[in-house]
C-alpha cells in the first residue's frame, strides 16, 4: 500500500505554504501574529491546522481577492525539490505531471487530477482535507496558482477555461481578472481546461527550462523527499482506476491495508463517507463521458456496468441533483466545443 | 499614537506634577472648612475635560501641524484650570502671586492655539475633500476602500454605472490594466508591485476631471467612469492616460530597478447593463494583452 497522509498528519513545513499566508499580511501591514497566533517555526503543521490558519486570514481580511492573491504567490513556491523542478519544468505536460504526482508538497489541501481527451486537457481538483466551506475559497486559490505559474512560465496567459462547482455568483469580477473571462459556473467539477497543443509547447521565455535528464533527476529527488498522498486523493485514485467494477468499502479498505471500521473512521474525519467518494468518481466519470467524449446516456451506462439507462439516469440525479440531459443545457456554451 | 504626540502628553504629565509641587512648596495648606466645593468641582471638571479632549486629539490623529496646536491648546487649557483648582486647596503668600500668573495667562493662550488648530484643521479637511473627490464622486459613504490604492470597488462603480445610465446621459467607461504586474510580483514582490499601482493610481487621479471616478476594479486593472463623454472623447482620453503611464519612471523601493510601465486600455459606452458593459471591456482587455514581455530595464 502507497502511504498517505490525513487531515491530522503533521504534513506542512511552517516556512512553506504557512508563511506564504504570513508574508501576505505583512504586506498589507497587517500583524500577522496578532490574527493567526505567534508561528512557530519547529513544527510542521496538520492540513487541519493549515486550513484553520486560512479561514482565520480570509475572515480577517474579508476581501474578495485574498484567496485569488495567495494563488499567485503559492507556485511554485519554495517547498522543496518538487517547487524546483516545477520551476525547471519543460512543457506544460510536465508542469501538470508533477502536479498530479507531488501534492503533499505543492497543494497539500486539494489534489489535482489530469485527463486528456481529444479537444481538451483538463486538469481538475478533488477535496483532500475535508475543506468544507473553505472549499470554493481552495478552488479559486488552486486554479489562479496555477494559471500564475503558467502564465509566468509561458510569458503570457494561456487560454483556460475554468468550470466551477457551484453557483454562479452575482459579479465575477475577481474571476474575470485573476483567471480570465472564460468562467462556466455550475459545472459539477472544479476544472481548469486548455486545448491538448499547448501541452508540448516549449515555454516561450524559458531559458530555465530543463533538460529530460536533469527534470527526471529533479522528480526522483521531488519523490524522495516527499512521497505521500492524501487519503482522499489516493482513494479517489483507487476508485476511477476501477470504476467499471464499482468496489466496494471492504475490498478498498484491504487495498489500503486498513480495517473497514478504520477506513469508514478516517473518512468520516474528512466530512464524508464512502458512497460519497464512490458517486463523485463516477460522476466525473459520467461528465467525462458526456462532455469530451459525448457519449449519450445508453453508453455512460454501460461504461459504468448499468444494466440499464433508466437505472442510471436516477443514479446519475442523485448524484448531481441534475438530469444527465439538463446537465447537457445548462452548460451554455457546453464544453465539447 | 505617534512618538512625538506620546512626547507632548509626556510633558503634560510633568507639567502638571511640577504645578502641584509648585504650589505645596510654596503655598500653605488651607484648612478643610475654606475648601469651596462648588469652585473645586468647576475647575477640576475643566481640568479634567481639557485633558481627555487633548488624550483623544493625541491618540487619534497623525502627528502634525494641527495635531500640535490642538493639543498645545488643550494642554494650557487643562493646565490653567489645574492651576486654579490647586489654588483651591493652597493659600499662596501674595509676595510671589504666581498663582494668579498660571490662571490668567495659561487659559487665553490655550484659546488661542486650540482656536488655529481649529483653523488649520478646517483647511485641512479642504484639501481632503479635494483628494477625495475624484475617487468617491457625489457621495461620501462610510464603506470600505481598497487597502492598497484607497479607490472604491467594482461594486461601488457598477452602482455608480447604473445611476449613470438611468439619468440618461451617454457617459463612456474605460478599462485598464497595468501590464506586467504580475511579472513585477514575482521579480520584485508584493509589495513593490503594489506600490507601483499605488503610483499609477496617483497620476491618474491627476490627470482626471472632477466629476470622473477612478475605482480598482480587480486585481491590476482600474476603471475610469467618464459621466458625459462620448466614446470617441473616452478614447482620446485613453490613449491620454495610457502614454502619461508609459513616461513614467518607477523605481523600486531598494533604487535598484526601473521597471517599464505599460497600461493596455479598452472604451465603451454605458449603453448596456453594468455588467455586461464591464464583461465585453474584459474580454477586449483580454484580446489587446499580447505575451506580456518581461519588461525590465534595470
Amino acid at each position: 500500500m502507497e502511504s498517505v497522509y490525513d487531515i491530522s498528519t503533521p504534513l506542512i513545513a511552517a516556512q512553506h505554504q504557512p508563511a506564504l499566508l504570513f508574508d501576505h499580511l505583512h504586506s498589507l501591514d497587517v500583524d500577522a501574529n496578532a490574527v493567526l497566533g505567534a508561528r512557530s517555526s519547529q513544527h510542521p503543521l496538520s492540513p487541519a491546522q493549515y486550513l484553520a490558519l486560512l479561514r482565520q486570514t480570509a475572515a480577517h481580511l474579508n476581501s474578495p481577492d485574498t484567496s485569488f492573491m495567495l494563488g499567485q504567490q503559492a507556485l511554485p513556491g519554495h517547498y522543496g525539490a518538487a517547487s524546483h523542478a516545477l520551476l525547471r519544468a519543460p512543457t506544460l505536460r510536465h508542469a501538470l505531471a508533477l502536479l498530479v504526482a507531488h501534492p503533499a508538497r505543492l497543494s497539500p489541501l486539494l489534489a489535482p487530477h489530469f485527463v486528456e481527451e481529444a479537444q481538451h486537457a483538463v486538469l481538475y481538483w478533488t477535496d483532500a482535507c475535508g475543506a468544507g466551506s473553505l472549499r470554493p475559497f481552495l478552488v479559486d486559490m488552486h486554479m489562479s496558482a496555477v494559471a500564475a505559474l503558467c502564465q509566468w512560465l509561458a510569458g503570457s496567459r494561456l487560454p483556460w477555461r475554468f468550470c466551477f462547482n457551484r453557483t454562479p455568483p452575482r459579479h465575477t469580477e475577481q474571476h474575470q481578472v485573476h483567471l480570465g473571462t472564460q468562467l462556466h459556473f455550475g459545472c459539477q467539477i472544479d476544472a481548469m481546461l486548455i486545448a491538448p497543443e499547448w501541452l508540448d509547447r516549449p515555454w516561450a521565455g524559458a531559458p530555465r527550462a530543463a533538460s529530460a535528464a536533469v527534470f527526471d533527476g529533479l522528480l526522483a529527488q521531488a519523490h524522495d523527499e516527499e512521497p505521500r498522498q492524501s487519503l482522499l486523493g489516493a482513494l479517489y485514485r483507487y476508485l476511477l482506476e476501477r470504476v467499471r467494477l464499482a468496489p466496494g468499502l471492504e475490498q478498498t479498505a484491504q487495498h489500503f491495508g486498513i480495517s473497514p471500521a478504520t477506513l469508514k473512521r478516517r473518512l468520516l474525519a474528512h466530512g464524508t463517507h464512502f458512497q460519497a467518494e464512490l458517486d463523485q468518481v463516477r460522476a466525473h466519470v459520467a461528465l467525462q463521458l458526456y462532455q469530451c467524449r459525448g457519449h449519450d446516456s445508453e453508453q455512460v451506462a454501460r461504461h459504468l456496468g448499468f444494466n440499464d439507462a433508466a437505472n442510471f439516469r436516477r443514479s446519475f440525479k442523485r448524484w448531481t441533483g441534475l438530469t444527465p440531459s439538463s446537465l447537457r443545457d445548462s452548460l451554455d456554451p457546453p464544453l465539447l466545443a | 499614537m505617534p512618538v512625538s504626540n506620546r512626547l507632548i502628553l509626556l510633558a503634560f504629565i510633568s507639567l502638571s506634577c511640577l504645578e502641584l509641587l509648585l504650589f505645596s512648596s510654596f503655598g500653605v495648606l488651607k484648612p478643610a472648612e475654606h475648601w469651596k466645593p462648588l469652585d473645586i468641582a468647576g475647575e477640576g471638571g475643566t481640568a479634567l475635560m481639557a485633558t481627555c479632549w487633548m488624550a483623544i486629539v493625541l491618540g487619534s490623529r497623525p502627528a502634525g501641524r494641527v495635531t500640535l496646536l490642538l493639543a498645545l491648546g488643550l494642554a494650557a487649557v487643562a493646565l490653567g484650570a489645574w492651576a486654579d483648582g490647586l489654588d483651591e486647596f493652597f493659600a499662596v503668600s501674595s509676595a510671589l502671586r504666581f498663582d494668579k500668573w498660571l490662571e490668567s495667562a495659561l487659559t487665553p493662550l490655550g484659546m488661542l492655539l486650540v482656536t488655529a488648530g481649529i483653523m488649520a484643521w478646517r483647511s485641512e479637511q479642504l484639501q481632503l475633500s479635494e483628494h477625495m473627490q475624484r475617487r468617491e464622486r457625489l457621495f461620501r459613504e462610510h464603506r470600505a476602500f481598497d487597502r492598497i490604492t484607497q479607490l472604491a470597488d467594482a461594486h461601488y462603480l457598477r452602482q455608480q454605472m447604473a445611476l449613470e445610465r438611468a439619468a440618461g446621459q451617454p457617459g463612456s467607461l474605460v478599462l485598464l490594466e497595468l501590464a506586467g504586474f504580475q511579472e513585477l510580483q514575482r521579480t520584485h514582490g508584493k509589495r513593490e508591485a503594489d506600490r507601483m499601482l499605488q503610483a499609477v493610481t496617483h497620476q491618474l487621479l491627476l490627470n482626471l476631471r472632477n466629476h470622473d471616478l477612478l475605482c480598482r476594479y480587480a486585481g491590476e486593472r482600474l476603471a475610469v467612469l467618464l459621466p458625459g463623454t462620448p466614446l470617441l472623447v473616452a478614447e482620446r482620453v485613453a490613449r491620454h492616460l495610457q502614454q502619461m503611464v508609459g513616461l513614467t519612471h518607477f523605481h523600486t523601493g531598494d533604487g535598484e530597478a526601473r521597471p517599464s510601465l505599460r497600461m493596455l486600455s479598452a472604451c465603451a459606452e454605458l449603453d448596456d447593463e453594468p455588467d455586461a458593459v464591464l464583461a465585453r471591456l474584459n474580454r477586449a482587455l483580454e484580446g489587446t494583452a499580447s505575451p506580456a514581455s518581461a519588461a525590465l530595464a534595470t
